[in-house]
């Protein structure tokens, strides 16, 4: 039955519901399709190779799982995004009750640092071609803490309200706005420091 | 600005406000320099991030990568049929659990209705062992619970559910 399928011309509806009946070579199609963006964002999560590819690919295992669970109300490449994250967000809590932040992390969460930062006016994309941007944006995230680099990635690339942020953090509405604004502050300033980089 | 209202601002910027806040803070914007600039800021860090996220291109061959998977799908799989029990003994766990919760709510009748026994007492709590049985009696009340339950399959017992199409557990 599955040797008859074009696996690579059908849709993504129809490779899983070949895949709820069993065809691993569907699920193996969607795969294909989909694991850049599941390994992006376990990537951006994690900030970690080796972390990203094996929450990636334990995402991709359950998503086979359960399978029969989804129901076509959204993407299927949404219900699996979802899935990567949410192991990413049990990974980093391990992580967070492994190692003790740093003083400065700690600081810079609460948001002690935000006070001393002027208003960014300069605009950080001009002159700057679109790989070099993202380039530029992905060292940027690598230099804020975990837990505004997530919220940045559910709320900025992930496109979550914020009360789908607080309920995949397990934290208040409240804490969210906290966290949120105080990342996105922290971005801004360090794109801001491109610009001097620049003009110097 | 206090807090508060830099948090309303990035709501306001993200579209987070209900109608009546966001009438309050344009009425601010109006007259506030400082979070017309502050929320210029937020709106351009939010586009910014918003239309460039960064590309990560997996850094494994499709076949190695899917390899991996398949293994593990298959590792489970076989795991599962192993662990599954044989359909004898399940019909032989779907007929004993009734009988022994039968059983002991014949005996805790039998316990009520017998004059001069057990009376005066409440919350008695008793189990019968290897049947995932319990019986909870309260003798002031008249009450008695009998409360059967069968042992769940992995998929109940694994916490670890995929949220169903996009929601959150």
């Amino acid at each position: 039955m599955s040797a008859n399928r074009d696996h690579s011309a059908a849709a993504d509806e129809a490779l899983v519901s070949w895949a709820k009946q069993g065809d691993m070579r569907a699920f193996e199609e969607l795969v294909a399709r989909h694991r850049d963006k599941i390994y992006a964002r376990a990537f951006g999560m994690m900030r970690n190779e080796d972390e990203a590819l094996d929450l990636s690919q334990e995402a991709w295992v359950k998503g086979w799982q359960r399978l029969k669970q989804f129901q076509g109300e959204s993407s299927f490449s949404t219900w699996m995004t979802r899935i990567v994250i949410n192991l990413c967000l049990d990974a980093l809590r391990r992580r967070k009750r492994q190692h003790a932040e740093s003083i400065e992390l700690m600081a810079e969460e609460s948001g002690g640092v935000e006070r001393h930062m002027p208003i960014v006016t300069v605009n950080p994309t001009e002159g700057l071609e679109r790989a070099d941007l993202r380039q530029r944006i992905d060292q940027a995230l690598a230099q804020v803490s975990e837990v505004h680099r997530t919220v940045l990635v559910l709320h900025e690339f992930e496109g979550l309200e914020y009360k789908e942020i607080a309920k995949a953090m397990k934290c208040s509405i409240g804490t969210v706005m906290s966290r949120l604004f105080y990342a996105r502050r922290r971005m801004a300033v360090l794109m801001a420091s491109w610009k001097r980089e620049q003009e110097s | 600005m206090t807090d508060e209202m830099k948090f309303e601002l990035l709501a306001y910027a993200d579209g987070e406000l209900s109608a009546s806040a966001r009438r309050n803070v344009e009425a601010r914007l109006a007259t506030d320099v400082g979070a017309r600039a502050l929320l210029a800021e937020l709106q351009m860090t939010r586009q910014t991030l918003g239309s460039n996220e960064p590309a990560q291109p997996l850094p494994e061959s499709r076949e190695f990568y899917w390899s991996k998977i398949e293994r593990e799908i298959n590792r489970l799989e076989s795991a599962g049929e192993r662990r599954a029990p044989s359909p004898i003994l399940q019909w032989w766990r779907r007929l004993i659990l009734p009988a022994a919760g039968l059983a002991v709510l014949a005996l805790t009748l039998s316990v009520n209705v017998l004059p001069g026994v057990g009376r005066g007492g409440s919350g008695v709590e008793a189990s019968f062992p290897g049947a995932e049985a319990l019986t909870y009696r309260d003798q002031a009340q008249g009450v008695t619970l009998v409360w059967l339950s069968y042992p769940g399959e992995d998929e109940a017992r694994d916490y670890e559910a995929a949220p169903p199409d996009g929601d959150w557990l």
